[in-house]
């Protein structure tokens, strides 16, 4: 079932923590809603859950307007940070909690339950009290109570935030197979931008109230649309440029002037970029380029000194699969630089100096807000 | 490590001499005087009520043969256990909307309403009742004034009088155990509950209430007892007559002087309250245990 948040706010007494957010998730998507903490996601959760009544806008479920019909009227099913496990009963009563308000036969009751503890799992355990389960298994059991009442949407709050580092990939996966076998509309809340890139089919970047940028895992992260998504997601070099008047050379790229990031007193680093058609009309243009796009050269070949730069290391960062280098140009600026692990033998000392050089494809505009 | 050890034993030399003075002041006031009392219980008497040096079970023989002191017993549990009940039934409610209260100041206010009667006496607060229930109280003087009676209504000097008393004294007893539960929940656990289907009042059925039972139990135990064991109001409200445990010791004592019937009464008292208590323990552990472990 698709969901639909039209003109979404929600004020608490001074506090905006929603302002007009639109969003659509369509049928059978995995949808993850990311953000920084305090930036409205997990509000956005609880009123399409119900729990919260937006000050203004409209939720849709499949069409239909269910902005004032209570939690238990919308047929979804809610995986909560804590599990919230009912504490009082055990593995099968948990799951199938649900289950006993539609007043099924006990019969059926039991065959759902099965079921869905099945899928995770979990089939040897229904006697077990939650207190007894390990972080991962009380995670399962209530991914299985969510399912078991066949909900038309499923909504993750921060599911996997409370486990241990290996146990997320773990779950991380099973739980994009298991929605992927389902089929069912899944949103997930996070701040964790390496989950949300590695489980969604879409993102949606909230921040301040806002929703900054609704795409592709793979487009968040290369074409960020402003400034906020492409520092939230990853690391990132942004540069503020001014246009070039350049007379000399007849490369037909429009190149650029970083304001803050200079070579010499009176030369500033120079930009090129083939998206100079998203710049938008706004006086402070943006660009950014992604640390691991910038490659390490043997001397600087261009005699313009375009994309590309001589750097002094400051200070490296080996994290097993690259090298973190973070340089200083020579006279104003810094440049952080991821070099893969496969690429040196051994890893470059502060106080070196590197060639550097990057694509113009690369070097992509950004807007400081939207 | 061996310094640890010494440093941590050290410690926990330090916290028992933290608790000396309260283990000698129960030791005087409480333990000593019990066993004294439990000594006297045993003790025979000659026919002018004088404390002999011989040991019987005589007492204890003429407690459980009369009927009056059963009566009196049955009655005296039956009191302290109606007002334990009522006092639950009124305390969840508001327990309830104080651990709800929107702003933390209306909190603090509802704290302070509720608290009051452990504020003042049970004195003024049993003189408070006599002064609305009495013959030309002011119920009965509302009542008459509307014609809606012809002569005053006898509500002081009976039992239902002593258990309404009780429930308002030992109210704040039962509502903070149960406001304590109610507040450690996770909110989460309703809005899970909401999530599968089910509405408020039967979440509040399937997860809130049976989630407070130990509340509800601390609260229980505590108003049971101190109902059991209570005099002042029972005298003031009920009268000396009420077949009530309290009153029947203290004339024992004070008008017969019959010190080790008195002593046989209040441990027989004492020990059916104790074993009320610990069986509802027991209860609240067993299933404390079965949620969590």
């Amino acid at each position: 079932m698709s969901i639909t948040v039209k003109g979404i706010s929600k004020h608490f007494e001074e506090n905006i923590a929603l302002d007009q957010v639109d969003l659509t998730i369509k049928e059978g998507e995995f949808f993850s809603l990311l953000g920084p903490s305090g930036c409205g996601k997990t509000t956005l959760l609880n009123i399409i859950a119900g729990f919260l009544h937006p000050t203004s806008g409209e939720v849709s479920i499949d069409g239909k307007d269910v902005t004032n019909l209570p939690p238990y009227q919308r047929n979804i099913g809610m995986v909560f940070q804590n599990y919230a496990l009912f504490p009082h009963l055990n593995v099968f009563d948990n799951v199938a909690y649900g289950l006993k308000v539609k007043k099924m036969p006990k019969q059926a009751i039991k065959e759902k339950v099965e079921e869905v503890l099945k899928l995770v799992h979990l089939e040897a355990f229904t006697k077990r009290m939650p207190h007894q389960l390990s972080g991962g298994q009380q995670q399962r059991v209530a991914i299985a109570r969510a399912l078991a009442i066949e909900p038309s949407v499923l909504l993750l709050d921060e599911p996997l935030s409370n486990l241990d580092a290996k146990l997320r990939k773990e779950m991380q996966t099973e739980l994009r197979l298991l929605q992927q076998r389902i089929g069912i509309t899944t949103v997930l809340v996070t701040h964790d931008q390496e989950e949300a890139l590695s489980l969604s089919d879409r993102i949606g970047v909230l921040g301040d109230g806002h929703v900054k940028q609704v795409d592709q895992p793979l487009t968040i992260y290369r074409q960020p649309k402003n400034r906020f998504v492409a520092e939230f997601i990853g690391q990132v070099n942004i540069f503020e440029v001014e246009a070039k008047d350049l007379q000399t050379g007849n490369n037909s790229l429009p190149k650029y002037d970083a304001n803050h990031h200079k070579i010499s007193k009176d030369q500033p680093l120079v930009l090129e970029t083939t998206h100079a058609d998203d710049f938008k009309n706004q006086e402070k243009k943006l660009v950014m380029l992604r640390p691991e796009r910038i490659q390490v050269v043997d001397k600087l070949e261009k005699s313009e000194k375009v994309n590309e730069v001589e750097v002094t290391i400051v200070h490296t960062n080996y994290i097993g699969d690259s090298l973190r280098v973070y340089a200083s140009l020579p006279e104003q600026g810094e440049l952080l630089i991821h070099i893969s692990d496969t690429v040196f033998e051994e890893p470059p000392q502060p106080g070196e100096k590197l060639h550097l050089h990057w694509d113009a494809a690369d070097v992509i505009p950004l807007v400081e807000k939207e | 490590m061996l310094k640890t050890i010494m440093k941590s034993d050290r410690q926990k030399s330090f916290y028992w001499a933290l608790l000396i003075p309260t283990i000698c002041l129960l030791g005087f006031f409480l333990v000593a005087p019990l066993i004294m009392l439990a000594e006297l219980s045993f003790r025979g008497v000659d026919s002018y009520l004088n404390i002999q040096d011989t040991y019987t079970i005589q007492h204890y023989v003429e407690v459980f043969q009369s009927s009056t002191y059963l009566k009196t017993i049955g009655t005296t549990l039956w009191v302290a256990f109606i007002t334990g009940l009522c006092c639950i039934i009124l305390a969840y409610p508001a327990a309830y909307m104080l651990v709800n209260a929107r702003t933390s100041g209306l909190r603090t206010l509802l704290y302070i309403l509720l608290i009051m009667p452990l504020l003042i006496s049970m004195v003024v607060l049993s003189f408070a009742w006599i002064v609305l229930l009495a013959q030309n109280g002011m119920i009965n003087q509302v009542l008459l004034k509307m014609n809606l009676i012809n002569e005053p209504i006898p509500m002081l000097w009976n039992l239902t009088a002593v258990v309404i008393a009780l429930v308002q004294v030992l109210l704040p007893f039962a509502a903070l155990p149960i406001a304590n539960t109610l507040g450690d929940m996770d909110p989460r656990l309703r809005s899970a509950s909401m999530s599968l289907g089910e509405n408020r009042w039967k979440t509040f059925l399937r997860v809130t209430l049976p989630l407070s039972i130990p509340g509800i139990i601390s609260g229980f135990v505590i108003v049971f007892s101190l109902a059991a064991g209570s005099y002042i109001t029972a005298l003031l409200i009920g009268g000396r007559m009420q077949p009530l445990l309290p009153l029947t010791i203290y004339q024992q004592v004070v008008q017969i002087s019959n010190w080790p019937l008195a002593a046989a009464l209040s441990f027989t008292l004492l020990v059916i309250v104790a074993c009320c208590v610990l069986f509802l323990g027991w209860l609240l552990n067993r299933w404390e245990e079965r949620v969590y472990g």
